[in-house]
């Protein structure tokens, strides 16, 4: 399934400026600072010949002078307006681009973070991200340069008009051919669909041949890789080429249209100076003005291709808005149960969509207050399904989660949260320092509390270690923390939620075992008056419960209550 | 390349030309237009050169883009294969000490990025140093006054370019840090929202994103401040150029010191001073960006592969023979020893476990009999024959390897099993799917074996990704099989199931399997347990 590949260009840009409309202002005075800097470059071309037009017939200093200031404040105007206009064209872009990431933000959060699970490989989030980047371009390199390349061809259109009318309709005709014809040509070459599954196929056999020359070589296969390299390589240099025909053919059509324009227009003052309609310093400031307005044609044939990458990203992150969400609060939530309740799951199915395989398949399990469950299967087997059905993040199919007889589809997401803190396999932390991180639940714990959850994570002597102690900078997602630190934090952070279930997804994941099960001790330790539910494979951490769920392939396929001795092969 | 580069120049230079001709031609149009009563029919052909001129300018361009896309692509092209080849000819082990993700980046992107430097960057750096010599000096051959103006100018390009390049480059820097860790912090708030959400600070997470941005867009705009500065200083001395040589010629006019014409032609023809310099400015980022990958690229390529380890028209080993280890040692670079000195053999239908801890040498073992590194010294013979001086390909087809962490291909399950027979039957692929014990899993893939792998497999287990290795192993068919722990990423149960199914299969075969502990499969004949460390290792095996 690739999401979001239909809707019109037009509709596609318009429900991007719908979904965070731009500072219109800092566009509009970025538009005027680009018409002001292209006027100065038509202006100076015109001005000067027009100076030198007067010039040449000998007034004296006196009546040059007023031309003569113009063109030299223009020479010196020119590249501070263009400098301007860049850098106020950026400022507006990346501004619009914030209010696509608070976007982003708000659309992915409802999904998350199920709709890892029903794409294709790879990670959402990340490219998600990279395609809001991309949206940059919108007004930076699309539509700015449209509606500056309109507005100053009409004030070229109309100088000339007003000088020699005839040449408004030469030029104006020229302009429009081209103005309409350069991006239509580029918009005709822009890379389809096909090629930019082409560019990422050769990066993935690329990569394949980098990461699988042992297999390749082994099983004689190497240069079978190398020809389909080369093979996408050279579908590749024909959809290039056909590119670089069309920036050609642009190139020919506005070179064209500009030699037409400047011949007519010349053709028509000189008429009009035979007339004696015309002042004959003006004589060279039309063809000027009519060489110079072709300026702005060029940088449209980028923005056709950059609007195309624009909408691409754009579809995909428009996709994600119009995918269903999972979970909603009911109309009439029940309020959740005080205390420790017991949590129950009856008949529980769970599906991630349409088509695709149950994860949970009548699941039934039971945590009374203060036990301590471990759930152990294999990858795949439903473990994390569990959690994802009992913090709300997915709806069950049929059957019931409770917490003291209240469905939790019947509370409020985040009443039904609040009976739950999750110690998720990879420590989801944020960059900030440990204190922030550990009162990350509750910002306004007092330190005497923050001091409690760090001690029963066991973290206290390491963080009393620390020159700066609680307040030292993890780094983003915890990177300057070993793996253990970084289960521990999460530990102490779930401790000072002071929610009443413990739930531990692999909690020992990525440690050695030693520093896995020293890990789980603390966890039972420190989880007092708790529930607790783990996520194990390992079979050594499994024998510290009394109570043994063993789930595979969404199905309960063994329960061991009471004696902590290893169980022989499950029931099948 | 090099023809290409010079018709590309060629091309440039000749734009050049027809700017210049444009200015005389307008300059001749007005001036006589403005001296007497001349009517269009006396211009005609000045005004029919005029129009062509600027069109042919437009074609020169096309052809410019044209031998540069050219250009691009088959340097690329050709600098793709020979990297590519030379990587599969350096092997497994210099790739070990290599990072993947960069290497294969360096292999499309970068190589993409060398192209673009010979195809565009470079026609345009040698035009940046002839069009200007080539305008001045018909500046200086028309009005040697405007040449003083206009050399002036363009003397003080090289030195803004390279004082405010140096800047854009510190700030760069400077804001990098601060950007990247922007960016990380986002992608965390992103990646993190099950964790916002079971906490309750969607808020919290909903601020920081919005700070985030602002924080990006405030240090972004801090370098393009400084970034942009070299192309204000280029355009500015553009405009000056335009705008004093305005000035001087109309101040010589008013005297009579000079004509209309060659002031005209002289102020069009100035900004073509400046022209390619700004546009040869404008490319610095991808020339940059090329010649990172270019230097990248030619370390590898100026890398002597080891010992050559296929030989022409050698002798192909018979896999049914006895299969010895001769006090072989493998040495990979700048790593010491993997492998020091091990000697032990195999009889052919016979087991062999390779045991040791992890980074003993067993994969190292492995490895050697498949040439996948060279043997340093001592030899592996099968039957008579030294392996080092085999007909390698001949060898492989006989030999069946499963990997301790294979690699899955882009495509589907099937595909990747195939791997070794592209054109196997759908029976045979069924048969090794099922010895593999791989068709459970494939009940579980929403389109059995014709479903995607994913990224690396991603979308597979690691006990299912080497179900397929097995599998492809047991399609390949070889006589002589090579287990590199298998169990390691199975449990109990499922081990023993394995066990089971592939039992049929390894029978009458010769086996030699690497593993942690000898019990990962049953019957075996011998046992070669390797040291630790590796280095220091005596490997003793069985008498030979």
């Amino acid at each position: 399934m690739s999401p979001g590949t239909d809707g019109s260009t037009a509709s596609t840009v318009r429900r991007l400026i719908a979904v965070s409309p731009p500072p219109w202002g800092r566009l509009a005075g970025a538009l005027g600072l680009g018409v002001a800097a292209s006027a100065a470059t038509i202006g100076l071309l015109a001005g000067s010949g027009a100076l030198v037009d007067k010039a040449a017939t000998r007034p004296g200093l006196g009546a040059i002078a007023g031309l003569l200031a113009v063109v030299e404040v223009i020479a010196f105007a020119r590249a501070p307006l263009r400098y301007a206009e860049r850098l106020s064209a950026h400022d507006a872009g990346f501004r619009a681009l914030a209010g696509w990431r608070v976007w982003l933000f708000d659309r992915l959060e409802p999904l998350s973070p199920a709709p890892l699970r029903t794409w294709r490989s790879g990670d959402v989030a990340r490219r998600a991200v990279a395609d809001v980047d991309a949206l940059s371009d919108l007004y930076l390199r699309a539509l700015g340069p449209l509606v500056l390349a309109i507005v100053v061809s009409a004030l070229a259109v109309c100088v000339v008009g007003v000088l020699v009318p005839g040449t408004a309709l030469v030029l104006g005709l020229a302009l429009v051919v081209a103005l309409v014809g350069a991006p239509a040509i580029a918009w005709s070459a822009r890379q389809t669909d096909a090629e930019r599954s082409a560019a990422g196929s050769l990066h993935a056999d690329v990569v394949d041949l980098v990461q699988g020359a042992p297999e390749l070589i082994a099983f004689g296969r190497a240069s079978v890789q190398l020809d389909r390299i080369e093979g996408a390589t050279r579908r590749l240099a024909d959809s290039s080429r056909r590119r670089a025909r069309a920036n050609g053919a642009v190139t020919a059509l506005v070179a064209a249209c500009m030699g037409g324009a400047v011949t007519g227009v010349l053709v028509l003052a000189i008429d009009a100076l035979r007339g004696h309609r015309l002042e004959p310093i003006m004589l060279a400031v039309l063809p000027l003005t009519a060489l110079g307005s072709f300026e702005v044609v060029p940088p449209l044939a980028a923005a056709a291709s950059g609007l195309a990458e624009v909408v691409t990203a754009g579809r995909r992150l428009l996709a994600l808005d119009d995918l269903p969400r999972p979970v909603s609060d009911p109309a009439d939530p029940q309020a959740p149960p005080t205390g420790a309740p017991e949590v129950r799951m009856q008949d529980a199915t769970l599906r991630y969509g349409p088509g695709l395989p149950v994860a949970l398949d009548g699941v039934s399990l039971a945590l009374p207050p203060g036990s301590a469950t471990a759930l152990v299967g294999p990858s795949g087997a439903g473990k994390s399904s569990v959690l994802n059905a009992l913090l709300r993040f997915w709806p069950l199919e049929s059957g019931r989660a409770m917490a003291d007889g209240v469905a939790l589809d019947a509370m409020a997401q985040a009443d039904a949260r609040s009976l739950f803190a999750p110690v998720d396999q990879d420590a989801q932390l944020f960059a900030g320092t440990i204190r922030e991180n550990v009162a990350f639940a509750r910002p306004d714990a007092s330190d005497a509390d923050i001091d409690e959850a760090v001690r029963r994570a066991q973290l206290d002597e390491w963080v009393a270690g620390l020159p700066s102690g609680l307040d030292t900078p993890i780094g983003e997602r915890g990177a300057l923390l070993s793996g253990g630190q970084r289960q521990r934090v999460a530990l102490a952070r779930a401790l000072l939620a002071h929610r009443p279930v413990l739930l531990l997804d692999e909690p020992g994941a990525g440690l050695d075992a030693e520093m896995a099960a020293a890990l789980l001790d603390d966890v039972l330790g420190a989880a007092g008056e708790r529930t607790v539910l783990v996520i194990s494979h390992r079979r050594e951490e499994i024998e510290r419960f009394a109570r043994v769920v063993e789930i595979d392939a969404g199905r309960v396929v063994g329960r061991r209550w009471g004696a902590a001795e290893p169980s022989a092969s499950p029931p099948p | 390349m090099r023809p290409h580069l010079a018709v590309a120049a060629a091309a440039g230079l000749a734009q050049t030309v027809t700017v210049v001709v444009q200015a005389v031609l307008l300059a001749t149009v007005i001036e006589r237009c403005l001296r007497g009563r001349t009517t269009t029919s006396d211009v005609t052909p000045q005004l029919v050169g005029l129009g062509a001129a600027i069109a042919a300018r437009g074609m020169l361009g096309w052809v410019g883009d044209w031998v540069g896309q050219r250009t691009s692509a088959s340097v690329a092209g050709a600098l793709r294969r020979r990297l590519l080849s030379r990587v599969l000819d350096l092997g497994p082990s210099w790739l070990a000490g290599e990072r993947a993700g960069e290497l294969a980046l360096t292999a499309t992107s970068g190589v993409d990025a060398v192209g673009v430097y010979f195809g565009r960057y470079l026609p345009q750096l040698i035009l940046a140093a002839l069009a200007p010599i080539a305008v001045l000096a018909w500046v200086a051959y028309t009005d040697w006054v405007s040449l003083l103006v206009l050399v002036g100018l363009v003397a003080l390009v090289p030195p803004a370019i390279i004082f405010f390049g140096r800047r854009a480059t510190e700030a760069a820097t400077r804001q990098w840090r601060g950007l990247s860790s922007l960016s990380a912090h986002l992608l965390e708030l992103v990646q993190g929202l099950p964790t916002l959400r079971a906490f309750g600070r969607v808020d919290y997470g909903r601020r920081e994103v919005a700070e985030a941005a602002e924080g990006l867009r405030r240090s972004t705009l801090r370098t393009l401040r400084v970034a942009f500065l070299s192309s204000l200083a280029l355009e500015l001395l553009a405009g000056l150029g335009t705008g004093i040589v305005a000035m001087v010629l109309g101040l010589r006019l008013l005297g009579g010191h000079t004509s209309l014409y060659v002031a005209l032609a002289v102020l069009l023809v100035s900004p073509e001073v400046f022209l390619p310099l700004r546009r040869a400015s404008a490319e610095f980022h991808t020339s940059a960006e090329g010649k990172t990958a270019g230097e990248r690229i030619a370390a590898v390529l100026e890398t002597a592969p080891p010992r050559a380890v296929t030989v022409q028209g050698a002798p192909a080993p018979d896999a049914g023979q006895t299969i010895r280890f001769d006090r072989v040692t493998v040495e990979l670079s700048g790593r010491g020893p993997a492998l020091d000195n091990l000697s032990f053999r195999v009889d052919p239908g016979r087991r062999v476990a390779i045991v040791g801890p992890s980074g003993s040498g067993k994969s190292t073992a492995l490895h050697a009999v498949l040439g996948l590194v060279a043997v340093s010294s001592g030899t592996i013979l099968a039957g008579s024959v030294d392996l080092s001086s085999a007909d390698w390909d001949a060898w492989r087809r006989q030999v069946s390897w499963v990997p301790q962490r294979p690699h899955l291909f882009a495509g589907s399950v099937a595909d990747n099993v195939r791997l070794a027979n592209p054109e196997a039957h759908d029976e045979a692929v069924a048969e090794a799917v099922r010895t593999a014990g791989l068709d459970a899993a494939a009940d579980r893939l929403a389109h059995g074996l014709e479903t995607p792998v994913g990224e690396g497999g991603a979308l597979l287990s690691a006990g299912e990704r080497q179900r397929v290795a097995i599998a492809r192993a047991v399609l390949h068919g070889g006589r002589i099989v090579l287990l590199d722990e298998i169990g390691s990423h199975l449990d109990e149960a499922a081990l023993d199931r394995l066990r089971e199914s592939v039992e049929p299969w390894l029978r009458d075969r010769t086996v030699i399997v690497a593993a942690h502990h000898p019990d990962v499969i049953s019957g075996l004949d011998d046992v070669v347990k390797l040291g630790s460390p590796v280095s220091a290792a005596s490997t003793s095996g069985p008498e030979l």
